[in-house]
């Protein structure tokens, strides 16, 4: 087994096992901390694939940013925990049993992807990987070809920002 | 070398496992938290195929979902916490004066 | 690459113009309606108004010479130009509608409230013409995060809030679905803009029928149907469609029945048009996709959306969310347009857009003058509105019978080129089921007819309701339309003919 093939299983079961942990424990705090968990293993496997910038933001944007907001949001709020899944289960089983189902049949699909097509071709990563997730890259690309979008983003930063405010804000005297 | 299919089969996973997360918990709170996990897994999909076809678009895309998924968080919260001022819950089965 | 930015610019002062019209409005709010300082928010109103009218007057000068803008990021073509006249007009209907409505102008936030319709205006414009799936996504969540702040307006109600959350989580999820499928596109064409993808796909050479791969195409999208199913609330994506209705303002209601709904099928047409025809081999037949008989899944979600929205409307006592439900049915019925992607198809679409405009903002119109004047928007209220407010009465009764489709009113005519449009393309079937949900669309707005003209008023008051004269002319202005069409509609089928045209690569 390779390093690489070592590194990679790792990350991958801290993310599966996070991410399943955050939507099993009852309470919102816990449930953060694991989305958390699993953020870190994903700006891991963005090293992996040479994606340094996304991993970056990874951690500042998301981990940072978004998290904390969502900490403070419970925190404020003061929730308790949710009834333990398994008293509500009787419900929601069949709704539940039917996404498994799916999400059987999506992985099936993707392992599918062995037996041929173009994937077939993507045993290893393009040469070009090591260069296009560099900062340099991604700035000359972001601002020529994706200008406008980018320009749209503020547009909708704007849009939240405001919105958050008339939404949350209390009454004026 | 990890093949794709590694990162691709990862990807659904960690996917399925937030569309679980989303139909099964009642919290509104965690539901958006498992919003952003279906997020960041598409978001390791673009990577990873990025990186195996050499083509940077993929990336870009990445940015521009993390930019709405804040904002996204951000509004959503701020909903989350007008309705908890009237209502003094946020739990979806607690909100239920409309149904068909 | 800059100089593309630089030509791009001349052909998208629309909107641009509709962007610094959301920036400015938010200054000038900003300013006027300090803390402390008592705003009405009508001067942002009407800034926002100002703003829409501007655009309105430069889109005429705009050459419609099909064309890419900002790389592939922006398509601007006829079609496209077709949805930016509804969406703009539209907008300026629920400005003004807005500043007469009493739940938006007891708001504290009444300036906001402007802000958003400007921003979700601009969004829907670049639904419009967004050919690259990073645009599509961007400018549905430009319109979606816009939206689920005007759905949540009414802090004060408890069942506003409530539509705001309902709508936050089924959009946040339908877009997360949507995105997936985006990436798995992404991965087997290499590609983002949606001209690539065509010729990629049209090559044959990522994808073959006998691998798996070709699952994982269909997989992803119907993937990205979940996301445009989502906006334009068709079923099984419309659990949101009843809440937001009937908990948004009226005002928000009816630019989200016309307007969002609209931006959604244009970009939905857009997306599979391009994407997935090969135009050259078989017009109408999705080229590129063997295998599957993409029509009929189209005919089945059709069926169901308008099946589902007429049958479940017949039980609503709420005007707002009965009317919530017929426009879930509308959607089917324009999707019987999108089945058979063919001119013909598109053209009764594009007609149907026009006519349900007129028809379905009358009748939101009416609901909400009428909310505004004896509070309540229960069937049982409107008893005896027929002989208490003669116009009001005539004017819902008048755009009732267009929604339901009889002759001969404007909605008979968008009925009726829906209708041979899937017969001229052997769905016959297909129409009868349209006829038969006209049949049962009926039913419930005779509901309505019946309270209104047959029935007294429920604690014996008759006295004459007196609206004001502004209400009145709005009515008669929203009447006209409905007639006109009905009987001279060789205009609005020549304007919805030229406009079918989408540019190609």
């Amino acid at each position: 087994m390779s390093s690489e093939l070592i590194v990679f299983l790792i990350l991958a079961a801290v993310g599966v096992l996070s991410g399943i942990l955050m939507i099993t424990r009852p309470n919102p705090v816990n449930s953060a901390l694991f989305l958390i968990l699993n953020f870190m293993a994903l700006a891991g496997l963005y090293i992996t694939l040479h994606a340094q910038f996304v991993a970056i933001i990874q951690i500042l944007v998301y981990a940072g940013a978004i998290m904390v907001l969502v900490l403070f949001v419970i925190m404020l709020l003061n929730l308790e925990d949710e009834e333990p899944l398994r008293e509500q289960m009787s419900k929601r089983h069949y709704g539940s049993l039917l996404v498994a189902l799916l999400a059987l049949v999506l992985i099936v699909q993707v392992i599918g992807w062995n037996s041929g097509g173009t994937l077939e071709t993507m045993r290893e990563q393009s040469p070009h990987a090591l260069r296009i997730g560099t900062v340099e890259h991604i700035g000359s690309v972001l601002f020529t070809e994706h200008v406008y979008p980018f320009e749209l983003t503020s547009i909708l930063l704007l849009a939240a920002i405001v919105g958050a405010i008339v939404m949350a804000k209390k009454r004026f005297p | 070398m990890v093949p794709i299919h590694y990162y691709l089969i990862l990807s659904a996973v960690m996917f399925i496992t937030g569309v679980v997360g989303v139909l099964t918990r009642r919290n509104a709170i965690i539901i958006f938290m498992c919003i952003e996990l279906m997020l960041n897994s598409v978001n390791l999909t673009f990577v990873a195929f990025s990186a195996y076809l050499g083509n940077e678009t993929g990336q870009m895309f990445v940015f521009f979902i993390m930019a709405v998924a804040a904002a996204e968080a951000a509004v959503g919260l701020a909903i989350v916490i007008a309705l908890f001022r009237n209502r003094q819950t946020v739990n979806i089965n607690d909100v239920n004066i409309l149904r068909w | 690459m800059i100089e593309i930015i630089f030509e791009s610019i001349p052909s998208f002062w629309p909107e641009i113009t509709l962007s610094l019209t959301f920036v400015i409005s938010m200054i000038v709010e900003f300013i006027v309606g300090g803390k402390g300082k008592k705003s009405t928010g009508m001067t942002t109103g009407l800034i926002v108004l100002l703003g829409f009218t501007v655009t309105i007057l430069q889109m005429p000068f705009q050459d419609l010479e099909p064309r890419l803008l900002f790389g592939t990021m922006i398509t601007l073509d006829p079609f496209a130009a077709f949805f930016k006249y509804l969406i703009v007009a539209a907008g300026i209907i629920v400005i003004v509608f807005s500043m007469q409505s009493h739940e938006v102008r007891r708001q504290e936030t009444v300036g906001e409230f402007f802000c958003f319709i400007a921003a979700m205006t601009f969004g829907m414009f670049l639904m419009a013409g967004a050919s690259n799936l990073l645009m599509i996504y961007l400018s549905i969540e430009l319109v979606s995060l816009s939206s689920y702040i005007l759905a949540g307006f009414s802090k004060k109600l408890k069942r506003s809030g409530e539509a705001a959350l309902k709508y936050v989580l089924f959009g946040g999820a339908a877009s997360g679905v949507m995105l997936y499928g985006m990436s798995l596109l992404y991965g087997l064409t290499g590609a983002l803009d949606i001209y690539s993808i065509q010729s990629t796909l049209a090559a044959g050479m990522v994808v073959d029928v006998h691998d798996w791969s070709f699952v994982v195409l269909m997989l992803s999208i119907i993937m990205i149907l979940v996301g445009f199913g989502y906006k334009i609330s068709a079923v099984p994506f419309h659990f949101w469609t009843p809440d937001v209705y009937e908990g948004a303002p009226v005002s928000v209601t009816a630019y989200l029945s016309v307007a969002s709904k609209a931006a959604g099928f244009a970009v939905m047409v857009r997306f599979f048009y391009v994407a997935f025809f090969d135009s050259v081999l078989d017009l109408g037949k999705w080229g590129s996709l063997p295998l599957v008989d993409w029509n009929m899944i189209i005919a089945l979600l059709s069926v169901l959306t308008m099946t589902l929205g007429n049958v479940v409307a017949i039980w609503q006592d709420n005007l707002k969310r009965m009317l919530a439900y017929s426009s879930i049915a509308h959607a089917g019925y324009i999707m019987m347009g999108l089945v058979v992607m063919s001119d013909l198809g598109l053209t009764a679409m594009l007609a149907y857009f026009v006519i349900y405009f007129f028809m379905n903002l009358g009748a939101f119109y009416i609901v909400m003058s009428v909310a505004d004047r004896i509070g309540s928007e229960h069937i049982d209220d409107y008893r005896g509105l027929g002989k208490r407010a003669p116009v009001i009465g005539v004017g819902f009764s008048i755009f009732l019978v267009s929604l339901t489709g009889l002759p001969p009113l404007a909605g008979f005519i968008g009925k009726w080129m829906l209708f041979s449009a899937v017969i001229e393309a052997h769905y016959i079937w297909l129409a009868v089921i349209g006829v038969l949900n006209s049949a049962i669309s009926l039913y419930y707005y005779a509901r309505v007819f019946r309270n209104m003209y047959l029935r007294e008023p429920l604690n014996g008051d008759e006295s004459p309701i007196t609206f004001s004269p502004l209400v009145i002319v709005i009515t008669i202005l929203f009447i006209i339309p409905n007639i006109i069409f009905g009987v001279y509609f060789g205009p609005l089928i020549s304007y919805a003919q030229r406009s079918v045209e989408l540019f190609l690569q």
